[in-house]
């Protein structure tokens, strides 16, 4: 309004600077993936911009070609023929299912929970809502409840260590250790609560009075939500999706403890880091295939993102 | 399902809290008082307690101080700060264990491009790499905490900007008052309910901090980094002492309940 150009120019520059600083250890990170082994392990200088971009990275982790020692000989290297332990096709493909399947699951039931905590009073309301906001994996009500928005936030209290070693027992008595399944409905269980609350704040902001003339005009209670209320908290719907997808497209702990043979990527990863070094072009290839997607979609939904990270608790 | 996967793990972690683990014959047997006793006696938990609560306050101070900053000089409706915003949330997305690998490709002691640019400046010398010495180490893994999280605070406190009435900030500039005067006694006062959500939510999740500490250092070098929950952690996979670890763990949780609770009665947090 009253700025100077001096000041606006000042203002463009420190943020450009500031939000560079930010930006720059991700887009490092995608350089490193397509440059040749050489350059990334220069030990004399840095090298920034002059080398020859490669996609082998790639090829191996992403496609799944066998690693070579080189391109003149295209030997195979450690006579690991066929075996490529930097295969990440199969940890990509279990990241997708799991993701996506604990996304579905949980919008579904998050849906129509929502809709009737937000719509209807029942006798044991007050006392489910606080239930979710404080089951599942790192949650845990506190002493001196001050209402149901200290439940949500007491949710992360919890150590997930603390619960991890009674989890991984009831998962393997119940034969979910190392499935996909488990690791669905672990996934499902942690962002439930959230979802809920999430898409419970959504519905709150559409008048209740919407209902009650849909009602009138012979609506049932189903064609009600079916047709009234889910298309208009269809924005909403999209972030708490997007949210579940990129929670569970990054969980790390419960990954870890849940699985031995099927890996998600962000555990995947952590196995490149070897003793004798680790393969960072390798590295950096799977880890930049693993931000894209998250990227791609909490760009879509950015406008109800502060909602998603404070569990409905602050409203933009 | 609530009860199985929600109370019970807790439940069962203090009812396991309560046996005592031979690791020679493996055999445990119920001594309610051992493990507690253990570890209030145990030095590695109190190193753990102090390294823990250095790490939140560290962190949590520069997180809150560079998100408000940078809150204040992103909130803008000229051109071009919209994407600015957009770029800023960029690291949030990326897995946590992915930023420790990021972290620890730049902080390579041969080869990272930030200790190169430290060896440049004359900060460090290649004899000492990043996260081998006990300070040093700490402050990298700091470093990515504050990379990664700095922009959910940025996020918060821009939310809370924009919620922010107009008429006084007219009136004030009415009045006369500088640029500062109206962010200490008016921003600030009007702000401090969110800023005390966010010091809440980001304190809570800094005191579980798990995930880089296990990429980056693995607690060392020595114990230079462990904490509590790392500690936990170790003794799950290093010690199979399960007891133990979830005597631990549940004294974790103990410590975050009271010290939240402090704080919430202290700042008078509302929701």
């Amino acid at each position: 309004m009253h700025d100077s150009t001096l000041k606006l120019t000042l203002r463009y520059l420190v943020s450009i600077i500031i939000v560079g600083i930010f930006v720059f250890p991700i887009a490092w990170w995608g350089l490193t993936s397509v440059k040749p082994i050489s350059a990334v392990f220069d030990k004399d200088r840095i090298v920034v911009f002059d080398f020859e971009p490669t996609l082998e990275n790639y090829r191996v982790t992403v496609l799944g070609y066998s690693k070579r020692s080189s391109k003149e000989d295209g030997k195979t290297l450690m006579g690991t023929s066929g075996n490529n332990s930097y295969d990440g096709r199969s940890s990509i493909v279990s990241s997708v299912i799991v993701a996506v399947g604990s996304t579905l699951v949980t919008t579904i039931m998050a849906l129509l929970a929502s809709y009737g905590l937000s719509r209807m009073r029942f006798w044991g309301r007050t006392t489910i809502m606080a239930l979710l906001a404080s089951y599942g994996l790192s949650r845990m009500r506190f002493w001196g409840s001050q209402g149901y928005l200290n439940w949500i936030l007491s949710q992360r209290f919890l150590p997930p260590v603390a619960i991890i070693v009674p989890l991984v027992f009831i998962f393997h008595d119940m034969g979910l250790r190392d499935t996909h399944t488990g690791l669905i409905i672990a996934h499902t269980l942690i962002n439930i609560p959230i979802a809920v609350l999430l898409l419970k704040s959504f519905m709150d902001d559409i008048p209740i009075d919407i209902d009650q003339a849909a009602m009138i005009d012979g609506a049932t209670r189903f064609q009600c939500f079916w047709m009234v209320i889910l298309p208009m908290v269809k924005g909403g719907l999209a972030a708490t999706a997007v949210l579940c997808f990129v929670f569970s497209w990054t969980e790390f702990l419960l990954s870890l403890f849940l699985t031995n043979s099927i890996r998600t990527i962000p555990v995947k990863i952590t196995t490149y880091v070897t003793s004798t070094g680790s393969e960072w072009g390798y590295i950096s290839a799977l880890g930049t295939s693993a931000i894209l997607p998250s990227f791609i979609f909490i760009l879509l939904v950015q406008r109800h993102l502060v909602r998603g990270l404070t569990m409905g608790a602050i409203k933009d | 399902m609530l009860i199985v996967f929600g109370l019970y793990p807790v439940l069962y972690s203090l009812w396991l809290s309560m046996f005592k683990r031979n690791p020679a014959t493996r055999i445990e047997t119920f001594r309610p008082s051992w493990n507690w006793s253990k570890v209030f006696a145990d030095d590695r938990v109190i190193d753990a307690v102090s390294v823990t609560l250095t790490y939140t306050l560290i962190a949590l101070t520069i997180q809150l101080v560079l998100g408000l900053a940078i809150a204040l000089l992103l909130d803008s409706d000229r051109k071009g700060f919209g994407l600015l915003r957009s770029l800023m949330i960029l690291p949030l997305v990326v897995p946590p264990a992915v930023t420790g690998m990021m972290f620890l490709l730049m902080y390579d002691g041969s080869f990272g491009v930030i200790s190169h640019m430290l060896y440049g400046l004359g900060l460090l010398s290649p004899s000492t790499p990043i996260l081998a010495g006990g300070t040093s180490a700490l402050w990298g893994v700091i470093i990515a905490d504050v990379w990664q999280w700095t922009p959910f605070m940025v996020l918060i406190m821009l939310a809370g900007l924009r919620a922010l009435p107009k008429d006084p900030f007219e009136a004030a500039a009415i009045d006369g008052a500088t640029d500062m005067q109206a962010f200490f006694r008016l921003t600030l006062p009007m702000m401090s309910k969110i800023i005390a959500l966010a010091v809440l939510i980001r304190g809570i999740d800094l005191f579980r901090i798990y995930d880089y500490i296990k990429v980056m250092t693995d607690s060392g070098p020595g114990t230079a980094t462990e904490t509590l929950t790392a500690y936990a952690g170790t003794i799950y996979f290093k010690n199979a002492d399960f007891p133990y670890a979830s005597t631990v763990a549940l004294f974790t949780l103990i410590l975050v309940v009271i010290i939240a609770n402090l704080f919430i009665k202290i700042f008078k947090v509302r929701f």
